[in-house]
């Protein structure tokens, strides 16, 4: 998901940059410094949420503004970093020298005559700014840490963008250690996407074995602390750092030790189910994993996030071919995935038809790709799935064949292969068959009506069975406005009151016709 | 300061062991208990000098000779037919193959050992693991290096069925540690098989039978049979028709439709 809004951002990026270098005529300057207040004018408008929901205790706002991180982040600039920091840190703060030393460090190597160009008429703005409002905005600044790790969040990620891998991990690493100092519950959300980051400049930098011990502390503090968000993004975290390296046996005892938690994001989720997913994967548990991996791309955003989608639906195609099943077709159609998955296609036309020598041609073509891809060594396990096919249709075609014959279709070594093989086949249910070992041909059994057996049960089961923990789920996840359950109880309990009372007076007026 | 000197100390005292050790260990044939004594002083020695993997010390010395040691006591243990301690010996050194790749020169037995380990897997039937374990190597490794390609051409074979192809391998294993896997490995092998023939075939006899499951000596093929249940007839043959019929038309599962279909009143009786 990251790596694809990142080579996004590296395509705006070059337009927006030769639009700052080219402005030469008087019109563009303009838009773009309109632009530019826009934006800030948006941050500020961000920031002023974050306060509400500090005042309020409620998280749901901060959820709103970072929800809008990725529309902000597209639209930054050094311009409006630099006014950015001023605007709400005080002069003689050390923070905003440090923070303006960042953002400094990305424009040097840039073009200089936008320096010159921008920077003239800058620093008069700036300074009238925070002139006129000097007070209100330092005192706030200073005393939330809310907006102090937002702002600074916004300058890592400007420094990432910008490509300037060194500053941004120096930032990242002052950022997260102003996450662990304080213990607000109102900086979790904040806090996780440092995190979230902070492993990511990491990555970049490749380093990223060394920040385990590091998250594995912090996964322990969050749990504690009960802060879903950060668990779920550091359990995530973990995950990734852990298949980065193919460590499976260390990632699945962390997945069998941690809780993922539920409130937890539909993002964190479909992550954590991708992971999941490959994990379970590689363990040989198709069907489980087939199961997390489909929920992962369900889950996953729609419209944005193509590469996590794009990576999710390659394992699941892997799997499902794996499982015996072909994928189906409309997936490769799709026109976000159509390219990606080309070579799968491929493959997928390999084992359906069950020929040996065109998958071994597709496995040689894209052995490269599958193998970055890290689904080589699930796809290599599908050469026993190919041969099975292969048995299938011929078992399906063919009353009785030779073993011979079994082997020259199937491009075995010998008989002896063939009988081996076949044997097994039948033994795992793939093909209904006999076989007469004295004359060495194997015949095929009549198939029997799948109607008059209980398959079509099961298969309707599982489905009801889908679809009512795709209804539960989903009402799980909606979003109840506050307090109103409790409203409705309320109601309940009164009513249950008043009927006892009413049956109370009942009762009272039954024993007053006794007495009479 | 003092745990440095703590470690000298028990390397000075190491040393000797493990020069004899090393003696011992290439005779031939290795005199077996002699070796397990010596191995067992040396890794007391380490618990207590600390040469096991950690970030603090630069000295590699302690760590050369604990997974040289660790890779003697693991070829000991196969020796021996002990699996558990061939497994211990493996986790053990694990940290040293891939934690450490970059302190220490890489061993020549790395491979080996590793190939050795992943064959263990197999022959318990612990795909899991072994799948687990195979991603920490290279792709190209994984096609080139006679070690391990060995047994990751085994696991296909065995997946496919192609079962006479493991027996094939059995002749050239790339070194002779390999064989006393290969054995289990074998052994689980002939099972399978026989799973198979019970259900693919109709009658077999007893000679073919025989050769079906690569034995050569009548008791161990009447243990098999045994084990199985099967029954000579009178015409010397193995006759497997009662499992193949299929049980059509077996009463109705009143049990199970029942459950479901009180699940399902339940669900719905949520929904509305």
């Amino acid at each position: 998901m990251v790596e694809l809004s990142d080579i996004e951002m590296k395509e705006v990026d070059p337009s927006s940059g030769l639009q700052t270098t080219g402005t030469t005529t008087a019109t563009s300057k303009d838009d773009k410094k309109d632009a530019d207040t826009l934006t800030l004018d948006d941050i500020k408008e961000q920031v002023r949420t974050i306060e509400k929901a500090v005042n309020s205790k409620e998280s749901r706002f901060i959820l709103r503004v970072l929800r809008g991180l990725a529309s902000t982040r597209k639209r930054l600039n050094e311009d409006v970093i630099r006014r950015l920091i001023l605007f709400y840190y005080g002069s003689n703060s050390t923070e905003r020298e440090i923070l303006l030393g960042f953002a400094q460090s990305v424009s040097q190597p840039m073009d200089v005559d936008m320096e010159k160009t921008v920077s003239s008429p800058a620093p008069a703005t700036n300074e009238k700014q925070s002139v006129s409002r000097p007070q209100t905005s330092r005192a706030r600044a200073a005393s939330l840490p809310e907006v102090d790790l937002y702002i600074h969040l916004i300058v890592l990620l400007f420094l990432i963008d910008r490509n300037s891998l060194k500053s941004a991990l120096d930032c990242a690493k002052r950022l997260v250690d102003k996450t662990s100092v304080l213990n607000r519950r109102t900086l979790d959300l904040l806090s996780a996407k440092c995190y979230f980051y902070y492993a990511r400049i990491f990555e970049l930098n490749n380093m990223l074995d060394s920040i385990r011990p590091f998250l594995h502390s912090r996964l322990r503090t969050a749990t504690l602390r009960n802060d879903f968000e950060g668990t779920a993004v550091l359990i995530n975290l973990l995950l990734r750092n852990y298949l980065h390296y193919n460590l499976y046996s260390q990632a699945q005892k962390l997945v069998l030790k941690s809780v993922f938690p539920d409130h937890a994001s539909n993002n964190e989720w479909a992550r954590y189910l991708y992971y999941l997913g490959r994990i379970r994967a590689m363990q040989l548990e198709y069907t489980k994993a087939h199961q997390h991996l489909l929920t992962a791309t369900r889950k996953a955003p729609q419209q944005t996030a193509i590469g996590f989608r794009q990576n999710a639906h390659k394992f699941l195609i892997t799997v499902e071919l794996l499982l015996g099943d072909i994928p189906d077709k409309a997936t490769f159609k799709n026109p976000q995935l159509k390219r990606s998955l080309d070579p799968y296609y491929q493959l997928t036309l390999a084992v359906r038809a069950g020929d040996l020598s065109r998958f071994k041609e597709v496995l040689d073509t894209f052995s490269e790709r599958f193998q970055q891809e890290k689904t080589w060594s699930l796809i290599i396990r599908l050469r026993h799935n190919v041969i099975k096919a292969g048995i299938k249709m011929i078992s399906l075609s063919y009353a009785r064949i030779s073993f011979s014959d079994v082997a020259q279709k199937l491009q075995l070594d010998s008989p002896e292969d063939a009988e081996y093989i076949v044997a097994k086949a039948i033994r795992d249910g793939v093909i209904e068959a006999s076989i007469d070992h004295e004359q060495g041909y194997v015949q095929s059994r009549e198939i029997t009506d799948v109607y008059t057996t209980r398959e079509p049960m099961n298969a309707f089961h599982q489905r009801i069975e889908f679809c009512l923990k795709v209804h539960n789920e989903s009402v799980k996840a909606m979003r109840y406005p506050p307090k109103k359950y409790n409203e409705d109880l309320e109601t309940a309990q009164e009513r249950r009151e008043r009927e006892q009372e009413e049956l109370e007076y009942a009762k009272e007026m039954a024993d007053d016709e006794d007495d009479f | 300061m003092a745990t440095t000197t703590a470690i000298d100390t028990k390397l000075k005292e190491a040393l000797p062991i493990y020069e004899k050790l090393k003696n011992e260990w290439s005779r031939k044939p290795p005199n077996v208990g002699k070796t397990d004594e010596l191995l067992n002083a040396l890794k007391n020695l380490f618990a207590e000098g600390g040469f096991y993997p950690s970030d603090s010390s630069e000295d590699t010395r302690g760590l050369h000779v604990a997974r040289d040691t660790l890779e003697i006591a693991a070829q000991c243990a196969i020796q021996k037919g002990d699996i558990p301690a061939f497994e211990r010996a493996l986790a053990q050194l694990k940290p040293f193959y891939f934690d450490l790749e970059n302190r220490i020169p890489e061993s020549p037995y790395r491979y080996l050992l590793l190939g050795l380990n992943l064959l263990c897997l197999l022959s318990q039937n612990r795909l899991a693991d072994f799948h687990t374990e195979l991603e920490l190597l290279s792709p190209k490794i994984i096609q080139t290096n006679p070690y391990i390609k060995h047994p990751v051409s085994l696991e296909q074979y065995l997946m496919e069925g192609s079962y006479n192809k493991v027996f094939l391998a059995k002749g050239n294993v790339p070194s002779p540690l390999f064989t006393f896997f290969m054995d289990i490995l074998l052994n689980t092998i002939r099972d399978e098989i026989a799973y198979c023939m019970e259900k693919s075939y109709r009658q077999v006899s007893l000679n073919e039978a025989a050769r079906i499951l690569y034995l050569n000596n009548p008791e161990e093929l009447a243990e098999i049979t045994k084990k199985h249940g099967w029954k000579l007839e009178f015409d010397q043959s193995f006759r497997f028709a009662d499992n193949q019929i299929k049980h059509e038309n077996e009463r109705v599962p009143a049990d199970e439709i029942a459950t479901q279909m009180i699940q399902y009143a339940r669900e719905m009786e949520i929904i509305i």
